[in-house]
């Protein structure tokens, strides 16, 4: 059943925890099917396991009968929505991904051989073919080599790149550095929340030191903030890139199509609307779901405006008629949001951070030094940024990922030298350029209880690892208390 | 700090300080951005503080400072405050050194006056007539990167009056100091970096011309530093 997003109050203990519990039989129409043709209602609840995600479309419900988000378009039957589910806060959670695959004995759509498996040269009907999938909640992104810019214009790339290892391989043979094209694996992002990562705060880029990268095609400034490497500056050029690829259309979208998926992208909202533990998460005063986020100006910087998950800072004063432990958590979500904005720490050795702007390497600051945008806690500047993520002296080892040798031909990399190791290039796999290799852009904070795993390349399993991650990359020395508290605020968003 | 140890770097202090070192972070922690940077002059073994410089120090690599005595000797770092000071981070390698705060409480972050206003906010310009002028975009040692809330808000700053002066021609002369050791590449790619932000924001067709050893200029963004005001593209608007 889809919930119907109603306002109940609390306790939430009245519904029971069990019907919010996504571990018992998924609801049937919990996934959508491309060409389904359901009605998309203007308010829609669904389940997970820190409570409900809900999403708002404004503008009213809309008929996706005939419509280009939710038709299968190509041959391999995939629809936009297939990888950008509502349930999963428009993206995609592991869980939704290895219940189709048992559903459908992995005839889903979802497992095409292009992307949705480790490599197409694969026997495509073996799990194991689709482990990157299956286990990660990876897809294949496909990128060309030597690296093409938004004109599509060949970049003379100023780093070499190697193969040391190709677990998928989808490296090597046919495919790899050498024959042109290199694979990479990354989570789908979340479509939902759009005119925040299109928003342009400022008319200057602080990490490039210019103004606003500019659209070739319209000649106008673009907020940079779309996918994690940057490689597509517009909505537009971002779905003919899923069409050509993800969907394996030949010539691409119509003008039609793209309006109809660039109007139903711009009017989806998606937040957490309940907490399991928390009740709801405008209740009391706070303002979490989706409804401030339809409702707010994009692109204020958090900290000349509405501080970033203040919304959450009337649960500093407890409600009358609630539990202990309802108090307790509400409680531990408001510090977790002055954690966020409060607890500093060092920042080091982070590509587009500490240079080449001239905050400082170290830079004394906290998690809203970056995820710095009112609401959404994406980056209000375009958000490139080496958070260490993909670079095996960070990251936990991953050997189920590509990893690539790259040697700088001419600076050497500001921190990692002239040669180093990581699982994917990132933001230089766009520009070409030694000094964006790791760089992938910030996303946005919103919609997290529905779509682990977290980081482009599911470093995170879980909120915990989130913080983990950071506090082991940055050495913080969050407490137990933090950490909790933190991962509390992050299940609300 | 002693008023001693002040009275002393006074006495070395001619009209601009200038030396070459590595940086030092204290970590002090007064919230976000409020770690100190500390540097050595090697010359005179005075311990400087240049946290207020737009931009901070690298602690891998080696820092060109110019500066002037600060009015105001708060000592919030443990050292002896420079501002106006500049600070260029060059490609010598250091090893890192960072110091406890050690009672030291740093800097309070206060959003500098210089930062480029958001989107949309209005950028009031004096109106017409117009008539020829000459905007400044100052840089660091040896680089094009247009810094961030000091040359950026020039940038914004001009931009804003190109806009509305509509100027006939537009001339944007690169400078390297090659007095100071800058090489004359380093004048186009200030040149072309300063074109192409113009570009950028919808102002095409700037001439790129290049030149070396500019005079000092007292112009806003400079701050009464001799050395680094040298260091700049031009932007010519004529009429």
């Amino acid at each position: 059943m889809i919930y119907a997003f109603k306002r109940f109050l609390f306790p939430l203990a009245a519904l029971g925890i069990a019907a919010l519990s996504i571990s018992a039989a998924s609801p049937p129409d919990r996934w959508w099917e491309p060409g389904e043709g359901r009605t998309f209602p203007e308010k829609l609840a669904y389940p997970n396991d820190h409570g409900e995600i809900e999403l708002i479309l404004t503008g009213g419900a809309l008929n996706t009968k005939g419509h280009a988000f939710f038709e299968p378009l190509g041959p391999n039957g995939r629809a936009c929505v297939t990888c950008h589910q509502p349930a999963d806060a428009m993206s995609l959670s592991l869980d939704s991904i290895r219940t189709q695959w048992n559903r459908t004995a992995g005839k889903d759509p979802l497992f095409a051989a292009y992307d949705g498996s480790n490599c197409p040269t694969l026997p495509q009907g073996e799990r194991a073919s689709h482990s990157l999938l299956l286990d990660h909640g990876l897809i294949r992104i496909e990128r060309s080599w030597p690296p093409k810019d938004w004109a599509g214009k060949a970049v003379k790339p100023d780093f070499r790149i190697e193969m040391v290892r190709d677990p998928t391989r989808c490296n090597s043979g046919e495919y790899g550095p050498d024959k042109g094209r290199i694979s990479v694996y990354r989570r789908p992002r979340p479509v939902a929340n759009m005119k925040y990562l299109l928003a342009m705060g400022f008319p200057y880029d602080p990490k490039l030191g210019q103004p606003m990268d500019i659209d070739p095609e319209t000649g106008k400034p673009v907020a940079g903030n779309l996918l994690a490497d940057n490689r597509a500056p517009t909505l537009k050029a971002q779905m003919q890139d899923a069409a050509l690829t993800h969907l394996g259309m030949l010539r691409g979208l119509n003008p039609e199509q793209r309006q109809q998926i660039a109007d139903f992208e711009t009017r989806i909202y998606a937040a957490q609307g309940v907490s399991k533990a928390g009740g709801r998460t405008d209740a009391d005063g706070a303002a979490g779901g989706p409804r401030l986020l339809a409702d707010a100006v994009p692109g204020k910087l958090g900290s000349i405006g509405r501080a970033v998950w203040s919304e959450f800072q009337p649960w500093e004063k407890d409600a009358p008629g609630l539990t202990a432990e309802q108090i307790a958590f509400r409680r531990s979500v408001a510090r977790g949001a002055r954690a966020f904005r409060e607890k500093t720490f060092l920042i080091t050795d982070s590509a587009g951070i500490n240079t080449p702007v001239g905050f400082g390497n170290p830079v004394r600051n906290a998690c809203n030094f970056c995820h710095n945008m009112s609401q959404m806690g994406n980056d209000v500047a375009p958000g490139q940024v080496d958070l260490g993520t993909t670079v095996p002296s960070f990251a936990e080892p991953a050997p189920h990922l590509p990893l690539f040798r790259v040697t700088c031909l001419a600076r050497p990399h500001q921190f990692y030298g002239k040669s180093f190791l990581t699982t994917d290039p990132g933001f230089a796999l766009t520009t070409g350029r030694c000094d964006d290799i790791g760089k992938i852009t910030l996303q946005s904070n919103r919609g997290l209880a529905a779509r682990a795993p977290y980081f482009s390349n599911a470093l995170a399993k879980d909120l915990r690892g989130i913080v983990d991650y950071y506090d082991r990359r940055y050495a913080i020395g969050y407490t137990e208390q933090e950490k909790q508290d933190l991962v509390n605020l992050m299940s609300v968003l | 700090m002693s008023f001693a140890l002040i009275a002393i770097a006074q006495s070395v202090q001619a009209a601009e300080l200038r030396f070459t070192t590595c940086p030092v972070y204290r970590d002090t922690d007064y919230g976000r951005k409020s770690g100190c940077w500390l540097a050595d002059d090697p010359l005179s073994g005075i311990r400087y503080d240049v946290s207020p410089a737009p931009t901070k120090p690298d602690w891998n690599l080696a820092i060109l400072v110019e500066g002037k005595l600060a009015v105001r000797q708060d000592n919030p770092c443990g050292g002896v405050v420079l501002d106006p000071v500049r600070v260029s981070v060059l490609d010598e390698p250091c090893p890192r050194h960072m110091l406890p705060a050690e009672g030291f409480p740093g800097r309070l972050f206060v959003l500098p006056r210089r930062n480029v206003a958001p989107t949309g906010d209005p950028r009031p310009v004096d109106p017409p007539p117009y008539q020829a002028r000459t905007f400044p975009i100052f840089f660091d040692y040896d680089r094009a990167f247009v810094t961030y809330q000091h040359s950026d808000w020039l940038l914004d700053l001009a931009v804003a009056w190109l806009q509305a002066a509509k100027p006939k021609r537009i001339v944007v002369t690169g400078y390297a100091v090659t007095q100071q050791g800058e090489s004359k590449a380093i004048a186009r790619a200030r040149a072309e970096r300063v074109a192409h932000s113009l570009k950028q924001y919808g102002i095409a067709g700037a001439l790129v011309r290049t030149g070396v050893n500019p005079a000092p200029t007292d112009a806003e963004g400079s701050d009464g530093l001799i050395e680094p005001s040298r260091r700049r593209a031009e932007i010519r608007a004529e009429f």
